[in-house]
């Protein structure tokens, strides 16, 4: 199933690009695990459709640190862009492995991570046991906001 | 529909091309022009400016003893004077034109509604009909012109300007805020792209300024108050004691001796100077000054005196003070110049933070011969000459972060200091990180190729972090290489930030003594963009230098010609013309109670209860209309804007299907000329709006407002300019005054008065007119035909209910 | 001084020490805080980026019970704050995404009204009337070279994070971390590249070594500055320093390591708790040594 991302976010924010690239230029992944940046991002989403863009996985590369919203000159709304075309992406299935374990943990225990003997932990630093998430209530909520539709588990 | 007791008005409705024929059905407009009360005849034309199109207007004027004239095409602020000259070419007073804007106020804001825009049209046609009966012939009277002019800033632009009228045999008082003139220019090294040292081709026009029997040079001076009109300005300025008298030699003995020390601001704060300096070596005038924040002698208390001993001709005279000159001048040139974008606030840079990060206007003061490192160029953090060099361009500029233009000089600046460098140390590595180089002028090109062949690289992409290496100073410069798609990492000895230029910081002080319009970057806006670009909207002021706009050396001296020509034909000539729209009393009418008289913001109403009688002062009158909706006994009128043309206006505009429309009053300068720019926009707005043009909105009368909603007006806007910007002396703060009593009207009423608006629009806000016009529309909708019927009765019984008792 | 206290998940999970020490800070100056059934925040470096409507409506689940107990929502961690301060912005500016979040939200009897704030701890200990009470119960200074990491959730974007600050600044950067500490004698230091971020999202996500990669860096320029320890906000940057250093010490065989401190476990230091009282004991590079040096135990 797909979604057109310009119901999310508004496209013609994108016109304002100048391809500075100082949003890349400032991009801490950039540096580390060259995928495209948020400049290419920009570019490819003018001029090829942003089809290309979710369809590849490097799209996942990214710290979610916002810096290159923080340096754009336009003031573009990069990070809501990042989020729409990767909500975008993972309708399509592209999505990563860890990211997906770790959201089907937040349904069947309302947290997003678990360790083992938990409540030993917890009193040895004198803290009293840490009562359930209610995931019967998370689980319809997520059942009607539509998740389930996009990832199954 | 001919004769009107005897008035005959000819209608002339312009396609301006496409311009208004594209949208609006011009011919149909015409047709209906016929129809309307003392139209002997209507006709559309292609171009109606054009020779043929004022050929036309003359010939029907004699054939058909024409008497009146409306011509619906672009705004008046346009072309009123052409249509006026036609008129008077014909035998007929230029007065007794009308015009109708369907162009900026109509054809150019609703493009994609050609029913709606013809209707429109229509409308306005028929307010200009309903008032051209109204219009009589007036006779203009003409005031003087001084033959003297005063330039404010003391820059290049400034200096030009002084020279061409002082040339030109009229005197001049150039007006500086500093120690000495030359401005920007003298502090950088060379220009572009001819690479001339820039203070050996400045130097010889500031001494020129200050040996010229026709100029007087006004240093440590500001322009505190501006009174009076074109061709009669009385300015008052404050002239700063400077300590030092004329017979200073400049020969540098008290500096040795002045114990206190100051940032030198001529090196962009890179060096020292003492509290007894000369600001430069080739300063203008030659003459040291003392700095009262830095000497210790202040608030009269002497607690040093060695710059005195050491002074063998005993100029220093700590006792000077302050004085304010009254000047009397004809003319005005601004040229107030700029400053430079502070990028402390990008601290991804590290400006201020890492030595060797400077600004090119520190770069040009460590390249000069005559700078703190006397042209070497070294690195601010161990003194070392740097092997690897970095511009970074667009700093401050072209951004929503700082400033959102492009500063213009930047690219070429860069280009040049990078020659420079190449020029003095070759095996230096440059790197230019850009987005566009901009080399449009000319000789730009070839500087720019050259800079290429010389070795330069330019690496298309803007850094977005620098990274210091605490141990040796050095930088390393993060980024995105564009071109290659590729991110890099390029360590640098010295970068350079290639900052943008803003306006003047005192430029919005000038701007309020001057009512100029400044444009939404800061600068000062152009009478006319294309046909204007020297002239401001207030008569008799002109523009010069990079106030205007960000400009390099050449454009600044080119229009600084510009102003001095265009201030020289009015001084040469020595008298102008002033409208005729002051204001009248009718004596009979008068009660002498002096009302009008405290709302004049000129004094140009005097009288007196005992004398039993008030009267206007023509020549000081500066036709705002203020004083006129303040007569509760009908006494005053306003020349040309009449209360019997603009309540024909008003009829005409609410004619049909009123509770739709929006009436708007929009004052001439601001907001009239804000609509107009939301026209030449092409910003498109709802087309149920109608304004109504007087020169100030102080004139809008309670009485106007009070018509529109009783003739069942949806809404009333009255819009004039910013409080602080009005053209007549804070005449608006009456309009501001008038509306909230009518509000206070309509909440006792039970009126929503939401319906009525007020709103400041300055004449580079046109997408703040729309957007009041939109806001409106969306109240309008909300409103039902009832509530309007039944507010109309109420304010209607009420108005009865008063004339009746008077 | 009442909150609606909101652990997340790492925090009582992987880093109860974080809240224990927490726990006896803001008892002992003066904070009382309220344990309400919340669940997971959700994280903008998760659900947000998979499916914004999820993430929305979950996270306006927890501003509800807030809501309805009356409190302003006190965070620990720099996602859990990015997330409640953006969704109860979000939700307070569009009607349209509110009521749609409503309508899931009504069948389990909650309803967003936007009347309460989500804070931040270090927020609400920089608070005037909470460094006075801070001066007066303070017994220790803790002289250490200290670094600041912020976190960037808990800063960015400004425009929702710290909106008030934004009048002219062109960016905007915390310093509230630096000044809080300095009040227990702590020596912040600045050091390069301050406001990176700690390389944990990109890990989590996609490619551990890449995550390792920024940490390593960002970990050079503190080393430059001869810092001594880190202090956090966040525990997902506590992670990525402390447990980051044991991985990157595999490969760069470094041996000289950089303790990390919750904020919470310096402040409870110079109130006199002891190393165990906030958790220091769990952590994999310790402190020992360095609180030895200046007496601190």
């Amino acid at each position: 199933m797909t979604i057109k991302i310009w119901k999310h976010f508004p496209r013609e924010d994108l016109y304002e690009c100048y391809q500075c690239a100082r949003c890349t230029g400032s991009c801490p992944a950039m540096e580390v695990a060259p995928a495209y940046g948020p400049r290419e991002t920009i570019l490819k989403c003018l001029n090829l459709g942003h089809d290309k863009v979710v369809e590849d996985e490097k799209v996942w590369l990214c710290c979610t640190c916002n810096v290159c919203e923080d340096r754009c000159p336009q003031k573009i709304p990069i990070s809501d862009l990042l989020v729409a075309l990767r909500n975008s992406a993972a309708r399509r299935g592209n999505i990563p492995t860890r990211l997906s374990m770790a959201l089907e943990l937040l349904a069947k225990t309302g947290r997003s991570m678990i360790v083992h003997q938990l409540d030993e932990m917890r009193a040895h630093h004198g803290l009293s046991p840490l009562p359930a998430a209610p995931v019967e209530e998370l689980r319809d909520i997520l059942k009607k906001t539509g998740r389930d539709e996009v990832i199954e588990f | 529909m001919a004769d009107l007791n005897g008035i005959r008005i000819g209608v002339y409705v312009c396609h301006c091309g496409k311009n208004i024929g594209g949208t609006v059905r011009c011919d149909e407009v015409a047709e209906y022009a016929r129809q309307l009360p003392g139209v002997a005849l209507a006709t559309d034309s292609l171009y109606t400016c054009s020779e043929p199109g004022q050929e036309q207007i003359k010939h029907d004027i004699r054939e058909h003893q024409l008497n009146r004239v409306v011509v619906a095409s672009c705004t008046p602020r346009l072309h009123e004077p052409t249509f006026r000259a036609a008129c008077e070419s014909a035998g007929l007073n230029p007065y007794l034109l009308e015009m109708a804007n369907i162009r900026e106020h109509c054809s150019w804001v609703h493009l994609h509604d050609k029913d709606a825009a013809t209707e429109k049209a229509k409308d306005l046609v028929a307010m200009a009909v309903g008032r051209a009966a109204k219009l009589m012939p007036q006779f203009e009277v003409t005031v003087p012109v001084a033959r003297k002019a005063m330039v404010i800033g003391g820059g290049v632009a400034g200096i030009q300007a002084a020279l061409d009228m002082a040339d030109a045999g009229y005197q001049v008082y150039l007006v500086e805020r500093t120690g000495s003139i030359g401005g920007r220019m003298a502090q950088i090294d060379k220009t572009f792209p001819t690479m001339d040292c820039s203070i050996c081709i400045l130097a010889p026009k500031m001494s020129e300024v200050g040996r010229h029997p026709n100029i007087e040079l006004l240093t440590l001076s500001e322009v505190q108050e501006v009174q009076g009109h074109i061709g009669n300005f009385k300015v008052k300025v404050l002239k700063k004691a400077r300590y030092v008298t004329k017979e200073c030699t400049a020969c540098g003995d008290c500096i040795k001796a002045s114990p206190q020390h100051a940032p030198d601001e001529f090196n962009a704060g890179l060096s020292i100077r003492r509290a007894i300096y000369i600001p430069f070596a080739q300063a203008v005038p030659s003459t040291f000054l003392v700095d009262m924040d830095r000497c210790l002698n202040n608030s009269g208390i002497v607690a040093c005196d060695r710059c005195f001993q050491a002074c063998s001709h005993k100029c220093i005279d700590f006792a000077a003070n302050d004085e304010v000159l009254d000047l009397d001048v004809g003319t005005i040139v601004v040229a107030t110049g700029v400053d430079v974008y502070d990028p402390t606030a990008l601290t991804e840079l590290g400006y201020g933070k890492f030595p060797n990060v400077i600004t090119t206007l520190e770069f040009e003061r460590l390249i000069n011969a005559g700078g703190p490192s006397g042209g070497e160029l070294i690195r601010p953090s161990d003194r070392r000459r740097p092997q690897r060099v970095a511009f970074l361009q667009c700093i401050g500029s072209r951004s929503k972060r700082s400033n959102p233009y492009c500063s213009n000089v930047c690219c070429m600046n860069t280009v040049k200091d990078a020659l420079l460098i190449k020029e003095h140390w070759p095996d230096t590595e440059i790197y230019v990180f850009y987005i566009d180089i901009r080399a449009f002028g000319k000789g730009f090109e070839d500087l720019f190729q050259r800079a290429r062949r010389e070795g330069v690289t330019f690496v298309r992409g803007i850094p977005g972090e620098i990274i210091e290496d605490i141990k040796t100073g050095d930088l390393t410069l993060l980024g995105e290489n564009t071109l290659l798609g590729k991110h890099y990492r390029h360590r640098m000895d010295m970068v350079i930030l290639s900052v943008g230029i803003k306006p003047h910081k005192d430029a919005d002080k000038i701007q309020r003594l001057l009512n100029l319009a400044t444009d939404t970057d800061g600068f000062y806006m152009e009478a006319h963009p294309k046909l204007r670009p020297v002239d401001t909207t207030t008569g008799g002021v002109f523009l010069a230098g990079a106030a205007e706009g960000p400009k390099d050396i050449k454009d600044s001296v080119t229009q600084a010609s510009a102003a001095a020509s265009r201030a020289n034909i009015l001084m040469s000539r020595g008298e102008v013309k002033i409208p005729a729209i002051t204001s009248r009393i009718d004596p009979k009418k008068c009660t002498a109670c002096g009302l009008c008289a405290r709302v004049c913001p000129y004094h140009a109403i005097e009288g007196s209860k005992e004398q039993g009688f008030y009267r206007v002062i023509e020549a000081a009158c500066q036709g705002c209309g203020a004083c006129v909706p303040e007569c509760r006994f009908g006494a005053l009128d306003q020349t040309h804007f009449t209360e019997d043309q603009i309540v024909s206006q008003i009829n005409a505009a609410l004619a049909s299907d009123p509770h739709d429309k929006i009436l708007a009053f929009a004052c001439n300068w601001c907001s009239y000329a804000g609509a107009d720019f939301a026209g030449v926009s092409r910003i498109q707005y709802p087309h149920n709006v109608r304004i109504i043009r007087t020169m100030c909105s102080a004139r809008v009368s309670p009485s106007w407002i009070e018509k529109a909603f009783i003739m069942g007006a949806g809404a009333v806007l009255v819009s004039g300019c910013h409080p602080a910007d009005c053209h007549y002396n804070n005449a608006n703060q009456n309009t501001a005054r008038r509306v909230e009593r009518f509000w206070k009207r309509m909440e006792k009423q039970g009126i929503n008065k939401d319906r009525l608006r007020l709103a400041w629009v300055s004449a580079a806000e046109g997408a703040q007119f729309a957007k009041v016009i939109k806001e409106m529309e969306a109240g309008l909708k909300k409103l039902t035909s009832q509530q309007i019927q039944e507010a109309a009765e109420k304010l209607q019984k009420s108005l009865t209910k008063k004339s009746e008792a008077t | 001084m009442r909150y609606a206290l909101y652990l997340g998940c790492a925090i009582p999970i992987k880093y109860p020490g974080f809240e224990a020490a927490t726990r006896l800070v803001c008892e002992r100056v003066g904070i009382e805080l309220v344990d309400l059934p919340f669940s997971c925040c959700p994280p903008p470096t998760s659900m947000k980026l998979v499916h914004y409507d999820s993430w929305l409506a979950l996270a306006a689940r927890n501003l509800c019970l807030a809501e309805e107990a009356g409190l302003d929502l006190l965070t620990l961690c720099s996602g859990c704050v990015n997330t409640l301060k953006e969704a109860n912005h979000i939700l307070k500016q569009s009607d349209s995404k509110r009521r749609k979040v409503n309508r899931i939200l009504e069948d389990h009897k909650h309803q967003f009204n936007g009347t309460i704030k989500v804070t931040h701890i270090l927020d609400v200990l920089y608070q005037d009337s909470v460094v006075e009470r801070l001066l007066k119960e303070r017994v220790r200074d803790v002289p250490l070279r200290i670094g600041c990491h912020y976190g960037c959730h808990y800063f960015r974007p400004p425009k929702i994070m710290y909106p008030q600050e934004l009048s002219d600044a062109e960016s905007y950067v915390p310093v509230s971390m630096d000044h809080l500490l300095s009040i227990i004698g702590v020596e912040p230091v600045e050091y390069s590249r301050k406001f990176l971020c700690c390389g944990s999202p990109l890990g989590a996500n996609m490619d551990q070594d890449a995550g390792y990669e920024i940490t390593r860096q960002k970990l050079g320029h503190i080393r430059d500055r001869n810092i001594q320890a880190l202090s956090v906000v966040c525990p997902s940057c506590f992670e990525q320093f402390d447990m980051g250093q044991i991985v990157l010490g595999r490969k760069t065989k470094e041996k000289e390591k950089i303790p990390t401190f919750y904020l919470t476990q310096l402040i409870g230091l110079a109130l006199g708790l002891s190393s165990k009282d906030v958790g220091l004991d769990v952590h994999r590079v310790k402190a020992k040594k360095l609180l030895e040096s200046i007496e601190v135990a």
